[in-house]
């Protein structure tokens, strides 16, 4: 048997069957679309991801991008798999047919896109920056932008980065120092250093435009003074490219990712680096903000996708490698010894990864599901009630898969034993890629700080009040089914305490202690995550029920939802329970502890 | 040219085989295209081709399946890869035998008058491989089986087949028109040579992956639906399954002392000296 990297039964499953994608075709934006176009663009992305991309995925990372004469040399292989890749048109597969897109709903493509990360994350990365960074274009850029820059950006013909971090401010980025001088001209000069730039430079394209965040000269400091310009490593003369004064200063050597280069990038050394500005001046951080939402969802997108292929890779294993006897028949050595995945410690490892890697691939349906809604909804009530939705799922959707994605990546390679420690097998590679997820895009702690800080208390908790509308819903079609009862009460207590903890802290915010409100921002986001995923869990658990009882489709694949939906259920909800007790609590421990103290 | 494709759509081969009773479950069974039918889609649309971006087409690739509606999916799945048009003939899969299949061809080639008909050499669910041989048969035609390669010669009015057999490759010319049955090795990057395409032109490895634009435009392709009766084919079928079953579970294999030993089983046990 070979990976099947996502499980095809698992998608359709909630495409068709929990979240109803063919209802998005009721949308006059995706009015031309329906199953059948669905299920050819998902055909195609299984087969490019298990026939081209996996097989390229153990070479690129045993052989990493070199530094040559101040450029990026890529694997080969990738000059075989890139040219592929745009020809399947999916750099703009969910744009608007305007902007050169096919328009397609971000709930087809999304997980149409987890297929490919699973095969090969860094070449569905490039895809992924690449669209992203033309978005922003498409978005706030003037029309000459779009036709020099964008246009090509989603043909494929030129990719994208975004360049924000600063070697002296990684995260905060209130304190970059890269600046942009009117040159009177139309365009600015742009000087300074940026680092962690993911496919920065490489031999695959003409050129590569680079999204970067600098200050126009005389701007303010903090984050009113950011502005957003396009800068590309070559600028056009007449009709020919020439050197942009974008120079390669570095290569990061990472433990995953290994495939694509990230790298330390100069501006302007020369004082000859061109950018075109992006939006308003001193507003790049909001446009900006789109691609880093965009990015968040494709990491947790990501995150999933490194959970799956190390999961279907662990149960593969499992059914083949024979090892021991049921303890039953332990002693008496004349017995075949079985499958491991006939031993129950086994079966308990692989069930947590199905829980995560399912629980995680719904997280991400239902929420590109509201990025479709809040964009293409017919009523402004349900386009504002999907985005407050997704503006609180986001943080989680970007932390669960990547957190939990890499307990269920370090399961998969524990399931292969000691051939899992070791680099002949493929588990110890996705573990070091999936670790990359709780740091790029803001780190887990920046996310909790997000969810807690911003997210959940916005417009007085109006995103939190629609969760629990939705919650309720999923309770009481889970009740009527007969599903699950116990988790059903457990779930309808849970909202109530949460959304009361949340007036709590949001109380201690507003009267200064804005420090002991944030205290527990990483519990608080933990705690939602297991709600939300419990929430999709019982949802999923429901439509297997009824499908059983109708009997409809695969028992099998109903079968295994249901385990899997008790196993999370029993073992994660209790611990909502304890979650909300302990940010509640205000417990002090790390607030207290001195740095001489460590 | 115009060509006509065989489009025949099977269960996932990697998919487990499943029985209700002695017949065959397909009720939760993955669909597909037969891979050597998909095989011959690709090797149309070549034979169409120039291979330059955009590529210029010259002649017609018409894709022809029987079987219920949800053949549709993979008549279309044809279509967003690049052929033209689309013939459904209605028919329900366990209604069908090679027979009846080969006479709705042969109505169908007398109808459109196609250059060429282009099938797989096989459909791997029951693996027959007499459709083709069938069709020629009925109408008269010259055949070339198991094509790794094809040449278009004679100004277009004949092929050069490369037939794989047990011995190598066979080179065959046949005139146009004809009916021509691919194996596995016509998708090779230059198995396919139209006299349009630069000679050195290289295409991917395999069948082509449908662009987002070709499954769009797709939609908006034609599919024609025909029934059996409406092309005047008999529906007597002349091949009746009478049961299936899986074969036997293997037994586990025995260790054996001495060479005596081994000549005692296989004489006894496994009776075949």
């Amino acid at each position: 048997m070979v990976n099947p990297l996502i499980s095809d039964r698992d998608v359709d499953f909630l495409l068709y069957e929990v979240f109803d994608a063919p209802a998005l075709c009721s949308l006059p934006a995706f009015a031309d679309h329906g199953r059948p176009t669905f299920d050819l663009v998902l055909q195609n992305s299984r087969r490019f991801a298990r026939e081209v991309l996996f097989p390229t995925y153990k070479a690129m990372d045993a052989e990493p991008p070199r530094l040559e004469n101040g450029r990026i040399v890529l694997h080969p292989l990738w000059h075989k798999i890139y040219p592929q890749l745009v020809a399947l048109d999916v750099i703009a597969a969910s744009r608007p047919y305007a902007a050169g897109g096919q328009q397609l709903p971000l709930l087809v493509t999304t997980l149409a896109s987890t297929y490919l990360m699973a095969g090969n994350l860094n070449a569905a990365g490039l895809v992924g920056l690449t669209a992203g960074a033309a978005h922003l274009i498409e978005e706030f850029g003037s029309d000459a932008l779009k036709q020099d820059f964008m246009a090509r950006m989603y043909r494929g013909e030129w990719t994208g980065t975004m360049a924000l971090t600063e070697p002296q401010a990684g995260s905060s980025l209130a304190d970059l120092k890269t600046r942009a001088t009117p040159t009177g001209e139309g365009h600015y000069r742009i000087k300074g250093s940026k680092i962690f730039i993911s496919a920065g430079d490489h031999n695959l394209t003409d050129n590569i435009v680079h999204m970067t965040l600098a200050r126009i000269d005389g701007a303010p400091a903090g984050i009113k003074g950011i502005s957003l310009f396009a800068v590309p490593t070559r600028r056009w003369q007449g009709s020919t490219l020439v050197d942009n004064d974008v120079a390669v200063a570095g290569m990061i050597h990472k433990i995953g990712w290994r495939g694509g280069p990230s790298l330390a990038l100069e501006f302007g050394e020369r004082d000859d680096c061109h950018g075109w500005l992006v939006g308003e001046p001193g507003r790049g951080l909001s446009c900006m903000f789109q691609m880093m939402n965009e990015a968040r969802i494709m990491v947790g997108a990501n995150g999933v996708s490194t959970a799956s292929v190390a999961y279907h890779q662990a149960v593969l294993y499992a059914r083949e490698r024979l090892q021991g006897r049921p303890p039953s028949v332990k002693a008496d050595a004349s017995r075949p010894p079985v499958p491991i995945i006939e031993h129950a410690d086994v079966r308990r490892m692989l069930l947590r990864q199905k829980a995560i890697v399912d629980g995680g691939l719904a997280l991400l349906a239902v929420t590109a599901l509201q990025r479709d809604l809040a964009g293409h909804s017919t009523t402004q009530h349900e386009r504002h009630r999907a985005g407050l939705l997704l503006d609180l799922l986001t943080p989680i959707t970007k932390t669960f898969p990547a957190e939990r994605g890499f307990e269920a990546n370090a399961l998969s390679l524990q399931v292969h034993g000691g051939y899992g420690y070791s680099s002949e097998f493929l588990p110890e590679a996705w573990l070091r890629d999936q670790k990359l997820n709780s740091i790029h895009e803001g780190t887990t702690g920046i996310q909790g700080l997000d969810l807690l800080g911003r997210k959940a208390v916005a417009d007085g908790g109006a995103a939190l009040s629609i969760l629990t509308e939705e919650i309720e819903q999923a309770v009481q079609k889970a009740s009527a089914a007969g599903v699950f009862p116990a988790a059903c009460t457990r779930l309808r207590e849970a909202m109530a305490r949460i959304a009361e903890l949340t007036m709590q802290l949001a109380q201690k915010g507003l009267a200064g202690d804005v420090e002991g409100m944030l205290l527990h921002s990483a519990d608080y986001l933990e705690l939602l995550s297991i709600v939300v995923v419990s929430w999709l869990w019982l949802q999923q658990a429901t439509v297997a029920t009824q499908q059983l009882g109708q009997d409809q489709g695969d028992a099998d694949s109903y079968q295994g939802k249901l385990c899997a939906a008790q196993y999370w259920l029993a073992t994660e909800l209790p611990r909502v329970s304890h979650l909300i007790d302990l940010c509640r609590s205000g417990e002090d421990s790390y607030a207290r502890m001195q740095p001489a103290w460590f | 040219m115009k060509i006509l494709v065989t489009a025949k759509r099977i269960p996932d081969p990697g998919q487990k085989i499943k029985l209700k009773g002695n017949a065959l479950d397909l009720s939760a069974a993955n669909w597909q295209l037969n891979q050597f039918d998909e095989y011959a889609v690709e090797a149309a649309l070549r034979l169409t081709e120039d291979g330059a971006a955009p590529a210029t087409r010259q002649g017609a690739v018409t894709v022809a399946s029987l079987g219920p509606a949800d053949v549709q999916q993979q008549l279309r799945s044809a279509l967003a890869m690049g052929a033209d048009k689309a013939i459904r003939v209605e028919a329900k899969d366990e209604e069908l035998d090679a027979v009846i299949v080969a006479k709705t061809l042969e109505k169908l080639v007398r109808r459109d008058q196609p250059d060429l008909v282009l099938m797989g050499k096989l459909a791997a669910d029951n693996e027959g491989n007499d459709v083709g041989q069938r069709l020629a048969a009925l109408l008269g035609w010259p055949q070339a089986t198991f094509a790794c390669s094809i040449q278009v010669v004679d100004g277009g009015k004949a092929l050069l087949v490369g037939r794989e057999v047990d011995n190598g490759v066979e080179i065959k010319k046949v005139r146009l028109p004809a009916v021509v049955t691919v194996d596995l090795r016509i998708i090779a990057p230059q198995a396919v040579k139209n006299g349009r395409t630069a000679a050195n032109f290289a295409y991917p490895e395999g069948p082509r992956y449908a662009s987002l634009k070709g499954i769009r435009a797709a939609k908006d392709k034609p599919i024609e639906a025909l029934t059996l009766s409406g092309l005047g084919v008999s529906t007597a079928l002349q091949v009746k399954t009478h049961g299936s079953e899986l074969p036997p579970a293997r037994q586990a294999g025995k260790k054996i002392a001495s060479v005596h030993e081994l000549v005692e089983k296989l004489r006894s046990e496994a009776k075949v000296l």
